[in-house]
């Protein structure tokens, strides 16, 4: 014996086997296997015993020996246990009818907001990531070397895209990819359309749902695939396939027939076209170019390779391509050409110019995801002071479970469970909501497409999984903890306090009054701006104009005069840029410094045409020559900016030319409110041709003379798309644009205010049937209607005073940055605004409390006194 | 009542247990079954029957018997109870039944008839 124990079992499958095995049956199996062991060990030696005890103690790895938190015989009672929590948890809200709809209310809003702005934003990062073949995609960029330093393109040299397949074996498809806005004709009718010049192997490595055809229709060279929303306003209920339409491409007419139409992109596609034609077919297509030219021309070029290929090849293929190019076009050398992944392009649209995504407009993406977050977390402060609250009823609940021997684990869960229920209820309905309410008003607003994709999208239900349990946890932890930390000897003795009065609930209670008052400021600073800027004088006389677009400048003069024939029309003038959109901007330098300003060509008689209001000196005269050559006229801006007063006598140089400024008029906005007034000149410009015509029409004329323009436009020009509109609707898709903004800033405010009344309603309401009693008995002894309110509304407008403080400070800072990255003019944040938020929460405040003191009023105490 | 239902190592396991009588655990019950049979058993496996047979009131246990292979831990002692008894007379029993329905094989002249 003694022999025997100078060995020992070996350490590490002991302790794994102390580790996993259940403290009652420890010492038994350890008993066993060292005796095992030691058996062995006399009979086969020292390794086969080690060994063998190795095996043993893997073998007693069963479920039956393997140490639980819960002995054997819970397991067993588990599925019980949890149906109880939940039925127990469901008779509770259904109980609490009213408490349980405001939770269940706000947060579904919450769920809803929080949902589209999830859906916006990643409309935004996901676009195009729902293509099966994403991870095998490259684009080529190619990097120069500028003034400004390295600037790599999203377009490379069209004949690219044929060398590839020579130089890379791993190649499954390539694709060139060309955007133009062509001319549409249908029907007589013609549209501008965004037009994607694709090769046909386009349609093999970004796979598409189709509607209608199939996706090879571009194999043949007359075909076009129209997108859903494309084919419906074309064709309407008619079938699509067969339909002949022609495209106006760089002048050139051609005809092609409908070969297909894709479902619904739901704006979830890289790139954003109405139709897709086959690219050979462009009147530039490389073939019909010489050499030189074919280089010249850029296109996107996108190539799929093999599943795990191994893409540093390629890039070695590249680097022949690039000697090639350099070689034919030693002008613009590239550095280098290099692959992107289609999955990077989002994340590198700043780097590469001239690429498939432009911008991603992180504006509007904080404001719906700061919208998004104030409902949330107004929804869940309600939810979590009034769950406090609701618990403090089930006191008793608590302690005899407690005495019982629950656990307080149990409790939590018990809580959570409920919670889980309502927030599970409440991402129910928000996602109905979100899908049939908020969804298609905010796609209207937006003019988006966007929709939930519950079948195709999983990014929507890893989003849906993470809110419950967010939200679950968030609302659901403190005060699970918070109840179920209790003795239950002092609950069953009745000592226990809770809730009503606590600190906590009044700073939840603040802050939400808070989101409230600072949601209102924006929505009254935004609604006023809207109001000023609706109003605003624009600097000239916008009644009684038409413009109408040149599109090329042998049509000038011909339209011109025709429509100078027109009864209605006082006199008509040329321009290059018109006021109201976007006018080319130019440099001059005067006294050795350098001004950005907007330039303005146009006839002599536009400023007149325009009613331009003159301060000071003259406007151009068409009889002298003199104007057409050296004379300006400019705005006041322009003189504040350079320093100058009227009359000028410098001489202001630009375009190698020097000026004489003859006229000042006052500023005018040539572009929408979201931007200052700049400086600008107005040329009288000696050239003859210009690309856009304004029309002064005879007073009240203008509306209803726009068809006879439109039908002259289209006599003298039969192939083009006329462009016409009033000068008083140039601005209108930037208004209808606020207009979308504000009604989403009102939406948040109202539905802030009524997160936040609901949530006070809420509580005082609980409070006041805990209460009762206490105020009766005031009342038998004579406190009146004033002692009662002040009793009872005391603690609701100290927070009030507090969050306007608070509220006021944020809102001074946030909104009026808010208001500037928005508009050059807005009405800034002041104590209108302010005065306007502290009003409405007043109001909330007083008519909630009030209703409460109106049912005490109301109650005759002797049957609530009597009641026990 | 229905019966008891006792599988084969069960059984066999249920006798060595009644054999050993007050020295019943786990390795004494693999070194017997051993013994008496040659057949190797793991002895997780006789573990988990015999807390089997526990559960089904076939088997009584209490701890006992400390020795210093066992590093001065007890054994778990399993004795059989009155129902481990009826339950291994009554599968006898059945066993005998249907043993004795076996036709002898000398007396049958069926074949080729």
């Amino acid at each position: 014996m003694d022999s025997k124990l100078k060995y020992f079992p070996p350490k590490w499958p002991d302790r794994f086997l102390e580790f996993y095995c259940n403290p009652n049956r420890l010492e038994q199996i350890q008993g066993d296997a060292y005796e095992l062991f030691y058996i062995n060990l006399e009979e086969k030696g020292l390794a086969f015993a080690r060994f063998r005890f190795l095996i043993h103690v893997l073998s007693f790895f069963r479920w039956s020996n393997i140490k639980r938190s819960k002995s054997t015989y819970h397991t067993f009672s588990q599925g019980a246990m949890l149906k109880n929590y939940f039925k127990i948890g469901w008779r509770n809200l259904v109980k609490q009818k009213g408490t349980t709809f405001i939770s269940v209310f706000g947060l579904a809003c919450a769920v809803g907001c929080c949902m589209v702005a999830y859906l916006f934003i990643a409309n935004i990062w996901f676009k195009g990531m729902h293509q099966p073949n994403k991870d095998e995609i490259y684009q080529l960029t190619y990097t120069v070397e500028e003034e400004k330093g390295m600037v790599t393109y999203g377009a490379v040299a069209a004949p690219i895209s044929e060398l590839i397949p020579e130089t890379f074996n791993q190649l499954v498809n390539h694709t060139r990819v060309s955007r133009d806005f062509s001319i549409l004709i249908s029907k007589n009718e013609s549209y501008n359309q965004r037009t994607l010049f694709v090769d046909p192997a386009f349609m093999e490595m970004f796979i598409y749902r189709m509607d209608y055809g199939y996706p090879g229709a571009l194999l043949e060279p007359d075909q076009v695939i129209l997108t859903h929303e494309l084919s419906e306003k074309l064709y309407g209920n008619t079938h699509p396939i067969g339909q002949e339409l022609s495209l106006v491409v760089n002048g050139e007419e051609k005809l092609y027939t409908v070969g297909g139409v894709l479902a619904d992109l739901h704006d979830m596609d890289m790139f954003t076209f109405d139709l897709l034609v086959n690219i050979d077919t462009h009147p530039n297509a490389i073939e019909n170019l010489p050499l030189k030219d074919a280089w010249n021309s850029e296109v996107w070029t996108f190539v799929q390779v093999e599943e795990g290929a191994d893409i540093a090849n390629l890039n070695t293929g590249l680097a022949e391509i690039t000697s090639t190019q350099n070689k034919i076009n030693p002008e613009k050398p590239y550095l280098k050409l290099e692959t992107v992944a289609f999955t990077d392009l989002v994340y590198r649209v700043d780097e590469i110019k001239n690429g498939v995504r432009d911008f991603l407009g992180l504006g509007p993406q904080i404001l719906l995801g700061a919208i998004g977050l104030f409902i949330l977390i107004l929804a869940v402060f309600n939810y979590i002071n009034i769950s406090v609250l609701m618990a403090s009823r089930r006191l008793k609940e608590i302690g005899v479970r407690k005495v019982i021997g629950s656990r307080r684990s149990q409790l939590v869960f018990q809580f959570l469970s409920e919670n889980l229920m309502v927030c599970f209820i409440a991402i129910f309905l928000g996602c109905l909501l979100a899908g049939f309410i908020f969804l298609p008003g905010f796609n209207e607003i937006a003019s988006k497409n966007l929709k939930i994709e519950l079948f195709r999208d999983s990014n929507v239900w890893m989003f849906l999984g993470g809110m419950l349990l967010f939200i679950t946890l968030v609302s659901g932890l403190y005060p699970a903890l918070y109840v179920s930390s209790f003795k239950h000897i002092n609950i069953l003795k009745g000592n226990q306090k809770i809730g009503s009065k606590s600190v906590f609930t009044s700073v939840l209670l603040t802050f939400q009054f808070m989101l409230a008052f600072i949601s209102i400021v924006a929505g009254v600073a935004f609604v006023q701006t809207n109001y000023l800027n609706e109003n605003r004088d624009w600097g000239y006389d916008s009644a009684d104009k038409i413009i109408v677009n040149v599109p090329s400048s042998e049509d000038y003069l011909p339209l011109k005069n025709k429509l100078l024939a027109l009864a209605s029309v006082n006199e008509v003038s040329g321009s290059q840029d018109y006021v109201g959109n976007w006018i080319r901007e130019g440099e001059l330098i005067f006294q050795d410094e350098k001004f950005e300003i907007s330039l303005l060509n146009a006839e002599a008689n536009y400023p007149e045409v325009l009613d331009l209001k003159l301060k000071q000196g003259r406007l151009f005269n068409p009889e002298l020559i003199s104007d057409m050559e050296e004379s300006i006229v400019v705005n006041q801006t322009f003189l504040d900016e350079l320093g100058l007063t009227f009359p000028v006598s410098e001489k202001i140089t630009f375009d190698s030319a020097s000026f004489n400024v003859v006229g000042v008029v006052e500023d005018f906005h040539t572009i929408f409110f979201q931007s200052p007034i700049a400086p600008i000149v107005i040329r009288a410009s000696p050239d003859t041709t210009f690309s856009y015509l304004t029309l002064k029409m005879t007073t009240g004329s203008a509306e209803s003379s726009m068809e006879a323009v439109k039908e002259i436009w289209h006599e003298t020009i039969p192939r083009g798309l006329f462009e016409g509109k009033l000068q008083t609707e140039v601005f209108e898709r930037e208004f209808s644009d606020v207009r979308g903004v504000q009604n989403i800033i009102l939406f948040a405010a109202i539905l802030a205010v009524v997160l936040a009344s609901l949530g006070l309603f809420g509580l005082v309401s609980l409070n006041m049937t805990s209460d009762i009693k206490d105020y009766c008995v005031r009342k038998v002894f004579g406190a009146n209607l004033g002692d009662l309110s002040k009793k009872m509304g005391k603690r609701y407008f100290i927070i009030w005073g507090i969050a306007s403080v608070l509220g006021g400070a944020f809102s001074l800072l946030i909104i009026s940055s808010f208001l500037d990255s928005f508009f050059a003019f807005h009405s800034g944040v002041g104590a209108f605004q302010i005065s306007i938020g502290l009003l409405i929460l007043l109001l909330v405040i007083a008519v909630t409390v009030g209703s409460q003191i109106w049912k005490i009023m109301k109650a005759n105490p002797a049957t609530i006194l009597k009641a026990e | 009542m229905k019966g008891y239902h006792l599988g084969e190592l069960e059984e066999l396991i249920l006798l060595t247990v009644g054999i050993l009588d007050q020295e019943a655990y786990g390795v004494g019950v693999l070194e017997e079954i051993k013994k008496q049979t040659g057949r190797k058993v793991n002895i997780s496996a006789i573990h988990t029957v015999l807390t089997r047979l526990e559960d089904k009131g076939f088997l009584k246990s209490q701890m006992g018997g400390a020795t210093e292979e066992r590093g001065g831990r007890r054994k778990r002692l399993f004795t059989l109870s009155a129902t481990g008894r009826a339950a291994i007379e009554e599968v006898k029993t059945l066993r005998n039944k249907l043993y004795n329905q076996l036709p002898p094989l000398a007396l049958d002249f069926s074949h080729g008839l």
